[in-house]
């Protein structure tokens, strides 16, 4: 009875294996993918964001630094994404957009009279580098999660191969021997048995 | 959903993201305090996306990273570099790709 139930349990977790196997593979390829565009998007995002700093200085150098700091006190902020989630084999991974980054000069909110033009480059490049950067977030956000998960299945594949398997399996054996070791038990006793009884008659 | 987006850094990369619009900047100024305020953003649910230099990351240390991995899906916290484009060395992704996978992974050419 034992023995059944050991094998029944031997072929889910065999079957168990290979549907985890497969979804690593799956989500390997996802990560991959992912990797890829990260590298493609950072590279763009690190430059536009240093362009944005550069430009950003000079604007500290032309206009003051108390002036450019009340710019920024007086923009508008009004900056804000819609975040929903999707599902890559049963993660959720969010998706990010942005609704509206790059503004018409005069929708900024600060004033148009004390601010010079250094400013209003600062403000557009980096408005620019805002855009790229929630979409870097999406991605890396997506990628870390996958990795995480990938990691967790990765384990679980181990797990099932190099510890659950092999013990089930020399759990089977050893049944299986000891059910043979008693059948030839009976076989020698009752050749006994009819020996005795045929040296009796 | 419409999120909002919060920033932390220093004083003159804030002042860029104040100018590109967005609504939550806080100054770093003290650990405790910019924790607390961490704190604060990882919990409220209408913040979609925590941008925080990497110079910061590095100076809250243990504490941000404990915060990074017991967050939930949202917000999403991105590192970015500061105005003087200091990086970290060991890429935090770089480091997960190679605990899982086993083995670097180099992006050849931007197809």
């Amino acid at each position: 009875m034992e023995l059944l139930k050991l094998r029944q349990r031997v072929t889910l977790a065999q079957k168990g294996h290979d549907l985890l196997r497969e979804k690593m593979d799956a989500l390997v390829i996802e990560f991959f993918e992912i990797v890829r565009k990260i590298g493609i998007v950072r590279a763009k995002t690190m430059q536009q964001l240093s362009s944005a700093y550069r430009s950003l200085s000079t604007c500290f150098a032309v206009q003051g630094t108390i002036e450019t700091y009340q710019a920024a006190r007086e923009a508008k902020k009004e900056v804000g994404v819609d975040i929903s989630t999707r599902h890559i084999m049963g993660i959720l991974v969010p998706t990010i957009e942005a609704k509206l980054v790059e503004r018409h000069a005069l929708a900024r909110g600060y004033g148009m009279y004390a601010t010079s033009s250094a400013l209003d480059e600062a403000s557009r490049d980096f408005e620019r580098a805002l855009g790229d950067l929630i979409k870097l977030a999406e991605l890396e956000e997506g990628a870390r999660e996958i990795a995480l998960e990938l990691e967790k299945t990765k384990r679980r594949v181990n797990a099932l191969e190099y510890v659950i398997l092999p013990n089930l399996k020399s759990m089977v054996k050893f049944i299986s021997m000891r059910l043979d070791e008693m059948e030839r038990e009976n076989f020698s006793r009752l050749k006994r048995i009819k020996a005795m009884f045929e040296g009796r008659e | 959903m419409s999120f909002k987006i919060a920033t932390i850094a220093d004083a003159e990369t804030a002042a860029g993201f104040a100018l590109a619009g967005v609504q939550d900047v806080h100054i770093h100024e003290r650990k405790e305090g910019t924790l607390a305020k961490l704190d604060e953003l990882l919990v409220s649910k209408d913040v979609g996306i925590v941008f925080i230099t990497y110079r910061i990351a590095e100076e809250l240390g243990f504490e941000f990273r404990r915060r990074i991995k017991t967050k939930k899906l949202l917000p999403v916290v991105l590192r970015i570099p500061d105005k003087t484009g200091w990086l970290p060395k060991v890429d935090e992704l770089h480091e997960i790709i190679r605990r899982t996978v086993g083995a670097e992974i180099i992006v050849k050419g931007g197809s």
